[in-house]
């Protein structure tokens, strides 16, 4: 069994981001591995043994390596990183991982369902597009038997199961596993784990379709409009005419 | 993490990814929970096996024996987290790993170490550092606990008071005395918690490090093969081979305390409003956030030398009793000043103040009192010995 998991670095949650020239200024923001990506690499685990098998995968500049490092800390068994500081698009960056995974030839690849940055969750449908594979999103379980996965994965409505066979992408979501922390020894063991780097023009890519013009933090305005509320039969009435008519909600 | 000289960038990368995980781990299972210990006077058996998991129990012991082989820097740096969630659970992570582990692995034989050293690693056995008696801790060579041959065994009588971690240990590291060629000579001896007169009382009524379980050692009569001495063992300077590690950890351990009431200061400080402004804007707050800022910032340059030095096999132990004096003692001070900042939240255990502040007592006190390592420290830079 081959897995091939899609990681990307992403400022932590917890990060206080600041913008400055129209981009997002990451400089001294503490960064991340994406929790999406560490649902996939914590399911490779669980389905290889210790991690033989498996390979990270990263696109991105050089501070990625500090998520590459952990997703070796946490027992993957190499990493490949095609190191570039262009914001590639996602077709752009399907081709790319397409090459890769042809070289690479793993019966499932893992891709986090959702960017916690961009918040895009094209990724995994683009690989998949690329590749021609199968492709099931949202995954919150995942069985191997024999040359076929079970899935569930969230739908509108509820869950549906579905059956696919090999090779496959799986984007994962919240509750396909409690992903584990590196242990110490396995910290020390990763440094001496193989970390290819590569670079986009040994996949023949110079360039992206996408150019990133401008980057804001979204402003929670507030209206600050306070209802007298010393009438509460009046003030009621004002409500619901307010969100009827300037909120539209009802 | 409050690192206001950038200390951490001078560390190497397996050093900061360790203090990154360590840091992670003490803000999602251990911070959450320590304050719920704390009140009940416990800690859980499951939380030592969880710190073995992950590798953090004796983390310097080679591979061969389970451990890590992290740095001692390495290791500083899990105490500095540890204790930042609380003190008490950084003191089981210190006597598992240098006051348990390191004896045997600096003195115990082969067989000892192999058949002990994996699974206090893991955290399927835990162990208890036995040295001080109920009559003057400060002066454990007056130890009264005996060991006499018996055939090709031992037989122990004595006490030991105040041990970290006693009641819940599967093994004990006893330190008493054996006569040999008519000198009493101080050894250390491996005792199983099954050997028939071995008992642990637990000590109740702790006003501090309560998220630990503190308990006695009784021995009565108890009998222990020849393969509970550790070997290596003899004369006072063994114990206090280990407590130099554990004193190392301390000094670590501190600053990490004072990182955990400086924040909370902070923090509370610029959102309590008075007079219709927050307090952080009074130069009298200020005064003392700047003091707990700049001791934090101190001791941490000092542990971090320190670890240079102990990584460099060039450290020596007035070095550390000196940082263990200063860091314990700034950290309690920085505790009772953020205490005062919380004013009356700063009495309930509601907050983290006051657990943190009463802890650091404890701090102060084991391991060598403040005063006992102003005496090793003025002996050191005097010639003269005010200690005896
Ligand atoms: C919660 C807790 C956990 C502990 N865990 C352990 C453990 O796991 N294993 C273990 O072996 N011990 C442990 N200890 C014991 C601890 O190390 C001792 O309490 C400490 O060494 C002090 O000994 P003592 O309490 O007998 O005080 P004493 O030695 O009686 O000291 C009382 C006071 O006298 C001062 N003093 C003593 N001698 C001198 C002198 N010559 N000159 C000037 N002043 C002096 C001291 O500084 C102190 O202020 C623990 C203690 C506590 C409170």
């Amino acid at each position: 069994m081959k897995i091939m998991c899609l990681i990307r670095q992403v400022p932590d949650a917890e990060a206080r981001v600041k913008t400055a020239n129209g981009t997002v200024d990451l400089q001294g923001s503490s960064m991340a591995l994406d929790g999406m990506d560490e649902y996939g690499v914590e399911q490779a685990l669980r389905m290889s043994e210790g991690g033989a098998g498996t390979v990270a995968v990263a696109v991105g500049p050089q501070r990625f390596e500090d998520a590459i490092r952990r997703t070796l800390a946490m027992g993957l068994e190499r990493a490949i990183h095609i190191e570039t500081d262009l914001v590639l698009d996602v077709v752009t960056t399907s081709r790319l991982l397409k090459a890769i995974a042809l070289e690479e030839q793993p019966d499932l690849i893992f891709v986090g369902g959702q960017h916690a940055d961009t918040d895009s969750q094209a990724m995994g449908a683009a690989l998949s597009e690329a590749l021609g594979w199968n492709l099931v999103t949202w995954t919150t379980e995942l069985t191997l038997e024999g040359q076929h996965v079970t899935a569930v994965h969230d739908v509108d409505d509820g869950k549906e199961t579905v059956e696919l066979e090999l090779p496959c992408v799986v984007t994962t979501q919240q509750g396909l596993n409690e992903p584990r922390y590196p242990t110490l020894p396995n910290i020390m063991k990763s440094k001496k784990k193989e970390l290819l780097k590569k670079s986009l023009n040994d996949y023949g890519i110079s360039s992206t379709m996408v150019r990133v013009v401008n980057q804001e933090i979204q402003q929670r305005a507030r209206l600050q409009h306070i209802i007298d509320g010393k009438d509460a039969a009046a003030a009621a009435e004002q409500l619901i005419v307010l969100l009827h008519t300037e909120a539209k909600v009802i | 993490m409050f690192d206001y000289f950038k200390t951490l960038e001078t560390l190497t990368s397996d050093e900061r990814d360790i203090h990154a995980l360590v840091r992670e781990f003490v803000d999602a299972e251990i911070i959450p929970n320590v304050q719920g210990w704390w009140d009940e006077g416990t800690l859980p058996r499951a939380l030592i096996s969880r710190m073995g998991e992950l590798g953090l129990l004796g983390s310097t012991t080679p591979e061969q024996y389970g451990g890590a082989g992290v740095s001692s820097t390495a290791y500083g740096l899990i105490c500095y987290e540890l204790e930042r969630g609380d003190s008490g659970v950084r003191s089981s992570a210190s006597v598992q790993g240098s006051l348990v582990m390191y004896p045997i692995y600096a003195y115990g034989s082969e067989a000892q170490k192999q058949k002990y050293l994996p699974e206090l690693a893991s955290g399927s056995l835990v162990g208890c550092f036995g040295l001080t008696e109920s009559d003057g801790g400060s002066d454990p060579a007056a130890m009264r606990t005996r060991a006499v041959r018996d055939g090709d065994g031992y037989v122990l009588n004595g006490s030991k008071m105040w041990i970290t971690n006693s009641p819940i240990a599967d093994i004990a590291v006893v330190w008493a005395k054996l006569e040999t060629d008519g000198v009493d000579v101080i050894r250390g001896f491996i005792v199983p918690r099954d050997a028939a007169g071995f008992s642990t009382p637990k000590l109740t009524h702790k006003m501090s490090l309560r998220a630990s379980v503190t308990g006695e050692i009784v021995l009565e009569d108890v009998r222990v093969g020849a393969d509970a001495l550790l070997p290596g063992s003899g004369g006072l300077k063994s114990p206090l081979g280990c407590l130099t590690q554990a004193r190392y950890g301390i000094a670590w351990g501190a600053i990490g305390a004072l990182e955990a009431v400086y924040t909370g200061s902070l923090e509370y400080t610029k959102t309590r409003t008075t007079f219709g402004k927050p307090i952080a804007s009074r130069q009298l707050v200020q005064d003392k956030l700047t003091w707990m800022a700049t001791q934090h910032t101190l001791g941490l340059l000092m542990a971090r030398q320190l670890g240079l030095h102990k990584d460099a096999g060039t450290m020596h132990y007035a070095q550390v009793s000196m940082a263990k004096r200063n860091n314990v003692r700034v950290a309690l001070q920085g505790a009772r000043l953020a205490r005062e900042l919380h004013g009356g939240n700063g009495i309930t255990t509601e907050y983290p103040i006051i657990r943190h502040m009463l802890n650091l007592e404890t701090v102060d006190t084991y391991e060598g009192t403040h005063d006992i390592h102003t005496l090793i420290v003025g002996r050191d830079l005097t010639g003269l010995n005010a200690l005896e």
